[in-house]
């Protein structure tokens, strides 16, 4: 199999993704990402990562029911596919097995 | 209250957003904004979500949109087609008329590209172009008074002859660099073949500078003797035919003769070359060379250098700033300069500058042959765009006045599920479509107006592959631009049926209002060319036609071929010896220049004040044969010896010098510092021996201060041919190895007004093709017009209205549109044409009577174009049109 990479946005999409589950759609992510990263996002950078991941196939989605608010539209809601969940697992295991390389370092003055 | 997000954002959304994917995009925002609401206000929510929008405005969602499925409905594009080609068919004229203006517009716009692209193509082609520069110098202006307006300092490509030896010894930036004098003719032997030739003196550096291509020779070798010439295959060619010019020995005679070696020939110099040449000679054997070496007051040498490669201008600047102090600053200490001027900042008295060969040709500060105005190119281009633009009036007009017959298509497309948008891309498609049809034919009508282009233009533009690829390039733009620009109004208007009304038989009827200003632009501008076009022909009218107080028909003018030495001035008293036995020849005079063949400005300094004044070398038949006033003193006599120093000046001169009585005068322009200088002998008359561009200058006429290089013939008016046999005959017999060349003065003076003749035409050309069009236009557009009211005109005829009155009801529309036409046009064609005039000094003044003269044309030309429909449908019985009813 071929590896794939991911970009460092990319990967924090993907893992809101799977984070939100159910409820994983473009405002709920940058929102996720606002409180538990403190970081700002863009709405249309969410929705462009969105689509890519969908093309490379990390990520399903589909429309959800109708709504009430938010003017009657649908909304696009996403989840992690199969092959997702797979690259998170190993990008996490490559991390933690890189991480245990490195000397222990201290960081002064702690 | 549900706040609404602005409406126009939703809808660039919508436009730009791939529909799969909208609603999610649009839902996302719509919640965003609805926060932005809560926590910011409706306001600025509104801004946060047009930048939201904005953001999205990305290639990757662009990028998307499935193009096919939304731009080109290719499974309706045949449809399309077929249905183009059948209302193109049915309406033959309209097509017509439509493709007709649109292809003359955009042939023009295709030739005026060329001309801006050979414009601008000068001079590239040289390999080292960007470091070649040509030096000029700039001058403080010592014969600047107030009485003459000159401006402070002089600019001039003309400098001293030891200049370019100087710079390429003394200064490290200067690699190469040559000397160009490319204004002598001379008189060129080979066996019996002879012929008056250009002579270009340069140095050895100039076949290493420029890309000229030697065909035979060595570029690095030629010149290495000092009697070598290099000529080109044209001379080749006439000299000695396919026979190998090289090594062959030809005589060359200016200022002396000298027999040359031929060591090299060179390809022709291209047409968007600045620089031009017919034989090269090397420089040193210019005549007068050695005085001119030392002679650092002297000017008369154009100078090329080519500079190192990554030099700093600046320094070489200041290096020449040190050229000059070392060999002018004797000279320029001697210059009275008022001292106002000499303590400002940074006054140079004497400074060299530099040009780069890359932007000579387009530098109009520094005089050269070749040099041209851009605003030519900007001229030409308004005019162009102009045409254009009326083609594209007669476009949107005629095809929203004939749009009430595509009614109920465009009903039926609607009703089985066309789309507004389709129905839009369905007539743009056709425009796009006749566009790119004019184009095919303005290509074809291009290629047949190229060679008279070329002569209006005085240029020489050949197509070759790479400009017809530009031109492909441009047309394309030039069509797809038109297509849209044309197409989109009358498709809106088109697309705004509405099928329920259209097919009920409700005639939703076009609002024509919109047609009557195109009209009027198209009628102002139309209006304008022929305006400027007729005050244009008068002036040159005017011009050619004046009485310039002297008499210049039937007069030759022919060289006297020899050097600047007695020799000439007993050419022409021989040629009046051997011409005045016949009958056919009035008289033989002679002179140092003719008119428009140069002229020499002598400037002098009298009681402190500097002046100048035009001087003539002639003999005593000039003024008698050119017919000039002589209205005190007398004329020259050879008898009496005191008059060689003795002059005849104008009155110009005369009221110049403030003189009474100009025979007790003297005028000592030698400045001579014994005596009192020339005596007058006589004042003539003042006679425009300058063009009437400007007015009439001091000049002195003398017997010996040059002599007769030209001599002037006047013959009978009958049976000039004749004349002109028993001339070349005369002087065959007796300068067998002089070439015999002629002029007629009053060509010479024609030429003068070359290029404002030329604009004329241009002009002439353009008004011609703009009254055309635009006449089609009206043609097409009252057609259908009438037509709409045929069944008004069978009521009225019925009724009893007479011919007249059906005439009258039709055609008052347009002449009240052209009036008011006519009312734009005038000022701006006054004030246009008021800045061309003050180009003369002696110019026509604008009268009503052109706005008239042309307003009663303009008139009557469209009162003729739209009368054929009104008679045609007033002539009709009106039982014909009523009995469907």
């Amino acid at each position: 199999m071929q590896k794939e990479y991911l970009g460092e946005f990319e990967e924090l999409i993907l893992t809101m993704v799977a984070i939100l589950g159910e409820e994983s759609y473009g405002n709920a992510i940058v929102q996720e990402i606002q409180e538990r990263l403190d970081r700002k996002v863009n709405l249309s950078a969410v929705h462009v990562t969105l689509y890519r991941l969908e093309d490379k196939g990390h990520i399903k989605s589909h429309m959800g029911g109708a709504t009430t608010s938010r003017g009657g539209r649908k909304k696009r809601l996403f989840e992690i596919s199969n092959a997702g969940l797979a690259l998170l697992h190993s990008i996490q295991e490559q991390r933690s097995s890189l991480w245990k390389l490195v000397p222990q370092l201290k960081i002064a003055g702690i | 209250m549900i706040k609404n997000p602005p409406k126009r954002a939703h809808r660039f959304l919508e436009w730009f957003c791939p529909s799969y994917l909208f609603e999610g995009i649009e839902g996302d925002l719509l919640e965003q904004f609805d926060e932005d609401v809560e926590l910011y206000g409706e306001k600025r929510a509104g801004k946060y979500f047009w930048w939201n929008v904005l953001r999205f405005f990305r290639p990757a969602i662009i990028t998307r949109n499935n193009y096919k499925l939304k731009i080109l409905n290719t499974m309706m594009l045949s449809n399309y087609l077929k249905i183009t080609t059948r209302s193109m068919m049915k309406s033959k004229l309209y097509t017509f008329i439509n493709a007709f203006g649109l292809s003359i517009g955009m042939a023009f716009c295709m030739l005026i590209y060329l001309f801006i692209q050979d414009e601008k193509s000068f001079d590239k082609f040289h390999e080292y172009g960007e470091q070649i520069y040509r030096i000029e110098s700039n001058q403080y202006n010592t014969w600047r008074t107030a009485a003459n307006d000159q401006s402070l300092f002089s600019k001039s490509a003309h400098i001293q002859k030891a200049v370019g030896p100087t710079l390429k010894n003394e200064l490290s930036e200067v690699e190469l660099s040559t000397r160009y004098n490319y204004g002598s003719k001379g008189v060129v032997r080979h066996k019996e073949k002879v012929f008056t030739e250009r002579l270009t003196y340069v140095d050895p550096d100039f076949f290493r500078m420029f890309s000229f291509e030697l065909i035979q020779g060595d570029k690095e070798r030629v010149f290495s003797d000092k009697l070598e010439v290099v000529i080109t295959q044209d001379i080749a060619q006439k000299y000695f035919g396919d026979n190998d010019p090289v090594n062959q020995v030809i005589e060359i005679d200016h200022e002396g003769s000298k027999s040359y070696t031929i060591t090299g020939v060179i390809v022709e110099a291209p047409a968007n070359s600045s620089l031009d040449y017919g034989i090269l000679i090397n420089q040193v054997n210019r005549p007068y060379y050695e005085g001119n070496m030392k002679n650092w007051r002297n000017s008369n040498t154009p100078t090329f250098v080519k500079l190192a490669k990554n030099i700093d201008l600046k320094s070489f600047e200041y290096n020449l700033d040190q050229i000059v102090e070392k060999y002018m600053g004797k000279n320029t200490n001697d210059w009275e300069i008022p001292k106002e001027i000499a303590e400002e900042d940074g006054f140079k008295p004497y400074e060299y500058q530099y040009t780069k060969l890359d932007d000579m040709h387009l530098d109009t500060s520094v005089s050269w042959s070749k040099s041209s105005d851009p605003q030519y190119a900007i001229i030409l281009g308004a005019i162009a765009v102009l045409i254009l633009l009326i083609a594209c009036i007669n476009y949107v007009s005629l095809s929203l006045t004939t749009s009430a017959s595509r009614r109920i298509e465009v009903g039926i497309r609607k009703a089985i599920g066309a789309s507004k948008s389709q129905v839009v891309y369905q007539f743009t498609f056709e425009s796009i479509l006749l566009a790119a049809f004019s184009m095919i034919i303005g290509m074809g009508l291009m290629y047949l107006f190229l060679p008279a282009f070329n002569k209006f233009t005085d240029k020489g533009i050949a197509l070759d592959l790479n400009s017809v690829l530009h031109l492909l390039g441009f047309g394309t733009l030039i069509f797809v631009f038109v297509g849209l620009a044309a197409g989109s109004y009358p498709s809106l208007v088109l697309s705004n049926y509405q099928p329920a009304k259209v097919l009920k038989g409700i005639s939703s009827k076009v609002n024509s209002s919109f047609a009557k200003p195109l009209v009027v632009i198209q009628y102002a501008l139309s209006a304008f060319l022929i305006i400027s076009s007729i005050i244009m022909y008068q002036q040159m009218k005017f011009v050619t036609s004046m009485d310039l107080g002297f008499d210049k028909e039937q007069v030759l003018v022919i060289p006297t071929q020899s050097n600047w030495s007695a020799e000439a001035d007993n050419t022409v008293k021989n040629l009046r010896q051997a011409l005045t036995k016949h009958s056919s020849i009035v008289s033989v005079a002679g002179t140092n220049n003719s008119f428009n063949h140069g002229y020499s400005l002598n400037g002098y300094e009298i009681d402190g004040e500097q002046r100048s004044a035009f001087t003539y070398t002639i003999d005593p038949y000039y003024i008698r044969l050119l017919g000039i006033d002589l209205i005190e003193g007398r004329n020259f006599d050879r008898d009496i010896l005191s008059d060689s120093t003795g002059v005849i000046v104008n009155e110009a001169l005369v009221a110049d010098m403030g003189w009474e009585n100009p025979l007790e005068e003297h005028l000592n322009w030698r400045e001579d510092s014994v005596g009192l200088g020339a005596k007058i002998l006589g004042v003539v008359k003042d006679y425009h021996f300058l063009s009437l561009e400007s007015e009439i200058k001091p000049v002195l006429l003398s017997m010996k201060t040059g002599y007769l290089m030209n001599a002037l013939i006047k013959v009978q008016p009958d049976n000039i041919a004749h004349s002109l046999e028993v001339i070349e005959n005369e002087w065959k017999a007796l300068y067998p190895d002089r070439p015999f060349e002629y002029n007629f003065m009053d060509d010479d003076i024609d030429k003068q007004y070359q290029s404002y003749n030329r604009w004329m035409n241009i002009m002439a050309l353009a008004t011609g093709f703009a009254i055309l069009i635009s006449c089609l236009g009206l043609f097409g557009l009252s057609g259908v017009n009438t037509l709409n009211r045929t069944k008004e005109i069978g009521i009225r005829k019925v009724m009893g209205a007479e011919l007249s009155n059906i005439f009258y009801l039709l055609n008052k529309q347009y002449v009240w549109l052209a009036i008011i036409a006519f009312s734009v046009a005038s000022p701006m064609s006054w004030y246009v044409m008021d800045i061309w005039l003050s180009d003369f000094e002696f110019a026509i003044s604008i009268g009503w009577e052109v706005f008239a003269m042309s307003m009663l044309a303009g008139l009557i030309v469209a009162l003729s174009t739209v009368s054929y429909h009104a008679i045609k449908s007033a002539l009709v019985n009106p039982a014909e049109t009523l009995k469907y009813e």
